[in-house]
């Protein structure tokens, strides 16, 4: 593209404006690098709406691809630049507007941490309850993008939820605030909630008004060493069917503890075939009711063993551990490949054993699977040991009996990472043509000219 | 060995999950994807491996640009020594010649003579010239370490212990207070210190450079006095040159090399002195010292478990003397060995918010291990004295 630097230059300062190759190759791909990279022409990192404003004016009038990118932590590639152009690193957009403890609501840019904004909130005694496990680094902006949820999701909901309003860049420069500061709104089509989850793909979210809770005064970490997953998976219905719903509760299996181990003192046993991480929260004595509820169910049940974390610094380094799990079973791997598919809560048992036969039969990528057991949001994930192509055969074909098995268990094909490149045909897979036909047509009502995050949500682009 | 083939596995490890933005200074200053070590271990396998792009003035900038303070393996789930590639993929670019020859000259100098005094005198005007001796460097002290303390200094009655004590650069011409409060106070505690002669500098500069060479050069002239002292320990008051000593100066030597025994056995000896007194206790009890501190935590400091809380568990021990937590104590403060001396703008940078952090806390005195960041926080500190912890003990005890 020629000129595209100088012309940039003129629109934002010239050092926010990055065309060497290294830049562009940093910028290439999220956390999926491997399966797929691509190359834009130039990052332009904007400091303020009206930048944004000028930048996609300028991208529309020459027809450039324009992708939006966080912090780049995605797990399905929906900032990945597949068509060139523009790569809008949003993070220098980093500031938070105000935190409004009476109207319980806070504005912030797309490129706020959302740790940070955690932090932020808590000190004034307030709480944001989405916490997906990149919580230290991803954006509030990529939250927003892709309906990011966490384990908080079972008792708390996802980033939807908590979206009043937003700020957003128009791929023609316009720029629309829809929604507001209120908590409900039934004024006409819900466009707050249809950027959100839009993955880049409508325009560019440069602010959100966001909705928050009041602090929870404690906490208590619990972890529960089942013997079977169906075990596991029976614990779960019958704490919430009970009546108590744990502010997280996460599965996990035994592959996932060996490598918590190195965190965790004393070393959990690895009897166990499934592990259940709660957390619980409210006030002391509530916090006391659900834990003596929790522990009847488990004890009736005849659970392997629990454990009750009283400290909240070394529950803290439970969460630390969970959060880390990728990250470390990849230090035992080669190459790792996450998948969401989300099943209806009461057919987690189901999907885990099938998985599991699935996990059996297979000979150069293992298959592993943890989640948000909450709220039937799970990760299967594959494994390489090596790379080659017969072990990339394997995975592809397990990957799509995996989410052919959670659509068939009436799932979802990404319960919370979004689409991206990654899951375009199974967004066919789940929706259908019809529906597919409708989504692409909203998305020329937005951008005719397809210029925003091209090549992503469904099969050839546009 | 420092090279980079040796490190294919472990640049695979990262699986760009990007943790490591929350805690890099240099991605929290520039906000730029290409300058966090997700990216540069990439690029490193790219272009020095794959050779799928070319060495350009703007890959060495990339390179170049990251402090080798090791808080992104210590986010990374994975572990992946992130330093050491790096370090090693400086060795493999530039081959020992990052800088030029006047430069290196003065460098080796210095670390051969153990301080400053060589850049000064006649080197020293050239040194100025060049940069190396700006305003953060504290200026040299009048009599350095080594002519003040010498040999064997016993304690009053039978020792407990009998550590050897490693004298770093700067300690042996910047600050050479400090080399007194370590000797004083492990005498005072009944631990007699040797100080064995023919020390050079531990080799860290060099290693920043990549430098291999003159890594191993320093270890030869350092591991055979280290490792024919008879103690049971010993003791560095420096966490870098510690850092080297545990964990880098074996991995610098090749495999086969006779040295590397020794280089062994000296790594399983070597403490940082504050973690030492903690761990085998103070036979001493402090008296009370009324006074207000907060401590930056230096980077270098995951070379053991315990280091990171030694030198607030040591100086609990002094009634009265009462630490003031910063926000942020393990932020880095920007110095980065002589990086804020290539980088000064982004060094200011990083420096400024662990100086907000430092004002917030109100303490009139700030402790630290580590002589950079002593250095570089001290010229922006006038209204406070900034020192090490082990001086603060030293001054309990009145000695
Ligand atoms: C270790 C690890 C753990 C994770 N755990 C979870 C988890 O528990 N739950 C979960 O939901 N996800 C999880 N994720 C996935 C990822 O962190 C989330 O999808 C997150 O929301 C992405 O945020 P980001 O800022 O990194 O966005 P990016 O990856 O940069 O972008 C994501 C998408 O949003 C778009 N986008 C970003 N900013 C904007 C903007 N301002 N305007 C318009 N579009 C924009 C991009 O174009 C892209 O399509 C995890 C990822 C990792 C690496």
């Amino acid at each position: 593209m020629k000129g595209l630097a100088k012309d940039l230059k003129r629109l934002v300062a010239s050092e926010r404006v990055r065309t060497d190759p290294e830049d562009l190759f940093a910028y290439s791909a999220d956390a999926t690098y491997y399966i797929k990279r691509g190359r834009p022409d130039a990052v332009v990192l904007p400091e303020n709406t009206k930048e944004v404003s000028a930048l996609l004016k300028y991208a529309f009038h020459h027809a450039v691809p324009v992708t939006p990118r966080g912090a780049g932590t995605g797990l399905s590639g929906g900032c990945t630049p597949l068509r060139g152009g523009i790569v809008l690193d949003m993070k220098r957009m980093g500031r938070i507007l105000d935190i409004n403890r009476r109207n319980m609501s806070a504005g912030v840019e797309a490129g706020v941490v959302l740790a940070d904004f955690h932090k932020a909130v808590k000190k004034q005694g307030l709480f944001y309850p989405p916490n997906p496990q990149s919580m230290n680094v991803c954006t509030l902006g990529g939250n927003v993008a892709t309906r990011a949820c966490g384990p908080h999701g079972v008792k708390y909901g996802a980033t939807g939820d908590y979206v009043m309003g937003l700020e957003v860049v128009l791929p023609d420069g316009s720029v629309i605030a829809p929604g507001g500061l209120v908590s409900r709104s039934s004024a006409g089509y819900d466009l707050t909630h249809l950027f959100t989850g839009s993955e880049g793909t409508l325009g560019v979210i440069t602010k959100a008004n966001l909705r928050l809770l009041a602090l929870p005064p404690a906490h208590r970490t619990a972890m529960v060493t089942c013997e079977t997953i169906e075990q596991a998976g029976e614990a779960v219905s019958e704490i919430l069917a009970g009546g108590t719903l744990p502010a997280m509760i996460e599965f996990l299996p035994r592959m996932a503890i060996a490598a918590m181990n190195r965190y965790i003192t004393p070393p959990l046993v690895t009897e166990g075939k499934a592990y259940l991480l709660i957390d619980l929260d409210g006030t002391r004595d509530e916090i006391q009711a659900q834990a003596d509820q929790i522990l009847g169910i488990c004890r009736r049940m005849g659970v392997l063993d629990i454990r009750v974390i009283e400290d909240e610094q070394e529950a803290a380094t439970y969460w630390t551990a969970r959060s880390n799990i990728g990250g470390m079973l990849l230090a035992m791997m080669k190459k790792a490949i996450n998948e969401d598919v989300a099943v209806p809560r009461d057919r987690i048992p189901e999907f885990v054993r099938e998985i599991q036969a699935m996990a059996s039969t297979l000979s150069r990528v293992v298959l592993g699977i943890a989640g948000h057991a909450g709220d039937g949001n799970m990760h299967p994930s594959i494994f390489f040991p090596e790379v080659n192509s017969d072990a990339e055969n394997e995975a592809e074909a397990v990957i799509r009996k995996v989410v052919r098995l959670g659509l068939s268990l009436g799932g979802t094909v990404s319960g919370e990472h979004g689409i991206g490149f990654h899951k375009a045909e199974f967004l066919h897979w789940e929706l259908g043509e019809v529906q597919i036909r409708l989504l692409k047509r909203i998305k020329k009502a937005f951008d005719p000219k397809g210029i925003m995050n091209p090549g992503k949500l469904w099969k050839e682009g546009r | 060995m420092l090279d980079l083939d040796a490190y294919r596995d472990a640049m695979a490890k990262c699986s760009h999950c990007g943790l490591c933005q929350a805690t890099c200074p240099v991605y929290r200053e520039d906000f730029l994807q290409t300058h966090l070590a997700r990216a540069r271990m990439d690029l490193i396998r790219a272009v020095l491996v794959e050779g799928e792009l070319p060495v350009t003035k703007r890959f060495r900038e990339v390179l170049d640009r990251c402090l080798l303070c090791t808080n992104c393996s210590r986010t990374c789930p994975a572990g992946v020594p992130v330093d050491e590639i790096v370090a090693a993929a400086r060795n493999r670019v530039y081959q020992g010649k990052r800088r030029d020859p006047v430069r290196r000259r003065l460098l080796r100098r210095f670390m051969g003579q153990r301080g400053m005094k060589g850049l000064m005198g006649k080197a020293g005007t050239v040194a100025h010239k060049m940069g190396w001796t700006p305003a953060e460097l504290a200026p040299p002290a009048s009599k350095p370490f080594e002519k003040r303390y010498k040999g064997r200094i016993s304690t009053e009655g039978k020792a407990r212990a009998r550590v050897a004590y490693f004298v770093g650069c700067a300690t042996n011409t910047l600050y050479p207070d400090t080399g007194k409060a370590v000797v004083d106070v492990l005498v005072h505690n009944n631990i007699e210190v040797v100080i064995p002669e023919g020390q050079v500098c531990c080799g860290m500069p060099a290693l920043a450079d990549g430098d291999l060479a003159l890594v191993q050069e320093m270890a030869r002239k350092n591991v055979p006095v280290l490792a024919a002292c008879d103690v049971d320990a010993i003791v560095t008051d420096c966490t870098s040159c510690g850092l080297m000593f545990k964990s880098k100066v074996v991995k610098a030597l090749p495999a086969d090399d006779p040295l590397r025994p020794r280089a062994e056995a000296v790594a399983a000896k070597i403490w940082e002195v504050t973690d030492y007194l903690d761990h085998v206790g103070l036979t001493a009890d402090p008296p009370p010292l009324a006074e207000s501190y907060t401590y930056h935590m230096p980077c270098h400091r995951s070379w053991t478990p315990t280091l990171d809380d030694a030198p607030r568990s040591l100086l609990g021990n002094i009634p009265e003397a009462e630490l003031v937590e910063l926000e942020e104590p393990d932020r880095c403060c920007g110095a980065g060995g002589t990086f804020f001396m290539d980088f000064k703008e982004l060094a200011e940078g990083i420096r400024s918010a662990k100086l907000a952090d430092i004002r917030r806390t109100g303490a009139k005195t700030v402790l630290t291990q580590c002589p950079a960041c002593r250095s570089f926080l001290r010229t922006r500190l006038e209204d406070r004295r900034v020192t090490h912890p082990i001086v603060l003990l030293a001054e309990a005890y009145n000695l």
